[in-house]
């Protein structure tokens, strides 16, 4: 069973044809690694796997669950707005800005999300979110605010953020692609071990250090469409399309 | 050189415990007035501003018209309408006189107004929190609600405060208006104690407005720091 599906996405911003036909699927404990130009459609592919964005047409399946039928922009499956709130804390999303609450300390940010949304006990949020920054590796910044942290260090917190809710899948937009290059590392360091946990992801990364070595599988997008797709050594060492093989020229 | 009479700083007679009493009471009135129509314009005025940004074209179009309304009128004449015209309405209408007491009107239109200027304030506000924390929100499943009371508006405290605490000084100083319908505020006791000659009575009303805006600049500048504390 995969986690997730996706039939015939189409994605239109005005006249704009943004994501065109897409299908997708993935499966338990996969990476998924998404690659292409700017504007190729890849964050907004993510974003509409879990509602950010809604899509124009087609069909997303989470964890076999019809979770999204639109045909002309308009649904066909009608879902009540609470449950697609808790439809989407079941896809855990990593931003390329972060996105942390700055009003919030780097434990509070980790908290507030059991805490809103499933109605958790605050001691027992805490306790796990904790725990959460511990794995992440910044447990003794827990009290201070995001803006006294590094980029890094916002960015691990931005992923223990989204684990406290315990999602099936997490998403990363670009997640390094904001930060110093010295600060990449611990980033992918932590997504890795994530990954070697057995935790399904999609990630949006021009790493191909990280897609090479934690990767298992690499979609290549252009014009939104899912133009090539293998193991990121079969992609990276033997493209097969024109357009794949100049976008691994160009960024080389 | 024009020459002051020798008494010119001096009390022509000494202040009544009568007139204190009258302008602690005005002051209070001054006060009150202030308060809870700040309060009342705080929680109207913030609903106006969601409904102002909420995706129904009609709630959006019934807001825009009630501040264009509210702000491009005068308010001493919206203090009119309310205490003179609406039970002449209500006559003209049901057959009965609406009665509202001085202070009642005072505090409606007072609220009225005062919601419009910050239903704008917060709508700023809240559009100037970056787009990211609704989708952050969002993400973790909360919804729309959630994360408007939990993650964007504690947000734009910081932003508001300062344009807020201008709003609350100018309603402090406009309850003043007030004494076209009669209610014995502040400088309406000023000036029915002037009217007996002694014009030094509207500079101690003077005096007390400056009080009361100089503390309230005060505790908006903490209540600001205390805001920003995480930036
Ligand atoms: N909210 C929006 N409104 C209108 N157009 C949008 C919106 N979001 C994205 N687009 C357009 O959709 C196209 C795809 O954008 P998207 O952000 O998905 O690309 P991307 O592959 O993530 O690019 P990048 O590598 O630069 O992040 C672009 O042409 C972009 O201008
Ligand atoms: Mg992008």
């Amino acid at each position: 069973m995969s986690m997730i599906k996706t039939e015939n996405i189409h994605k239109y911003f005005g006249k704009n044809h943004v994501l065109n036909g897409i299908d997708l699927e993935i499966f338990p404990s996969e990476v998924m690694c998404v690659v292409g130009p700017s504007g190729s459609g890849k964050s907004t592919l993510l974003r509409c796997l879990n509602h950010l964005e809604r899509i124009s047409s087609g069909k997303i399946y989470i964890d076999g669950v019809l979770v999204d039928h639109r045909e002309n922009d308009k649904d066909v499956l009608k879902t009540d707005p609470k449950k697609v709130a808790q439809m989407c804390a079941e896809l855990g999303m990593v931003f390329q800005r972060f996105n942390l609450f700055p009003h919030k300390t780097a434990l509070e940010n980790v908290m507030i999300g059991p805490v809103t949304v499933k109605k958790a006990p605050k001691a027992k949020a805490e306790e796990k979110a904790r725990a959460l920054l511990e794995k992440v590796g910044i447990v003794e910044k827990a009290d201070e605010y995001p803006s006294r942290l590094s980029g890094g260090q916002q960015q691990r917190v931005a992923i223990a953020r989204a684990l406290a809710m315990e999602p099936k899948i997490m998403l990363f937009d670009e997640p390094t692609s904001a930060l110093d290059p010295e600060l990449v590392g611990e980033v992918l360091e932590v997504m890795k071990q994530l990954a070697h946990g057995g935790m399904t992801m999609m990630v949006v990364t021009h790493e191909m250090g990280f897609a090479r070595e934690v990767g298992t599988r690499l979609i290549f997008m252009d014009e939104g469409k899912i133009v090539e797709q293998g193991t990121p050594r079969e992609v990276f060492e033997n493209p097969q399309q024109e357009r794949t093989k100049d976008f691994f020229r160009s960024i080389l | 050189m024009i020459k002051l009479p020798a008494d010119f700083f001096k009390w022509g007679e000494k202040m009544t415990a009568m007139q204190a009493k009258g302008f602690l009471d005005g002051t209070i009135v001054t006060i009150e007035l202030t308060l809870i129509s700040i309060a009342l314009g705080l929680i109207f005025g913030m609903l106006l501003a969601l409904a102002r940004i909420s995706k129904s074209k009609v709630l959006r179009g019934i807001t825009w018209t009630y501040v264009w309304v509210f702000r491009g009128t005068p308010l001493m004449l919206q203090l009119i309408i309310v205490y003179f015209a609406v039970p002449l309405m209500a006559n003209a209408i049901t057959g009965n006189y609406l009665n509202v007491s001085m202070f009642g009107a005072a505090v409606i239109g007072l609220t009225l107004n005062t919601a419009a200027y910050l239903a704008e304030i917060f709508r700023a506000g809240i559009l100037s929190i970056d787009k990211g924390q609704m989708e952050a929100a969002k993400a973790l499943g909360m919804t729309y609600r959630q994360a408007m009371l939990k993650i964007i508006i504690p947000q734009t405290y910081r932003r508001v405060i300062p344009p807020f605490a201008n709003e609350f000084i100018m309603i402090l100083k406009d309850t003043s208006l007030v004494i076209v319908i009669g209610l014995a505020e502040l400088t309406r006791v000023s000036k029915q104690f002037a009217a007996s000659g002694e014009w030094k009575f509207y500079f101690v009303a003077g005096a007390i407005y400056l009080f009361l805006t100089t503390i309230s600049t005060f505790i908006f500048d903490k209540m600001e720091k205390h805001a920003a504390r995480y930036e």
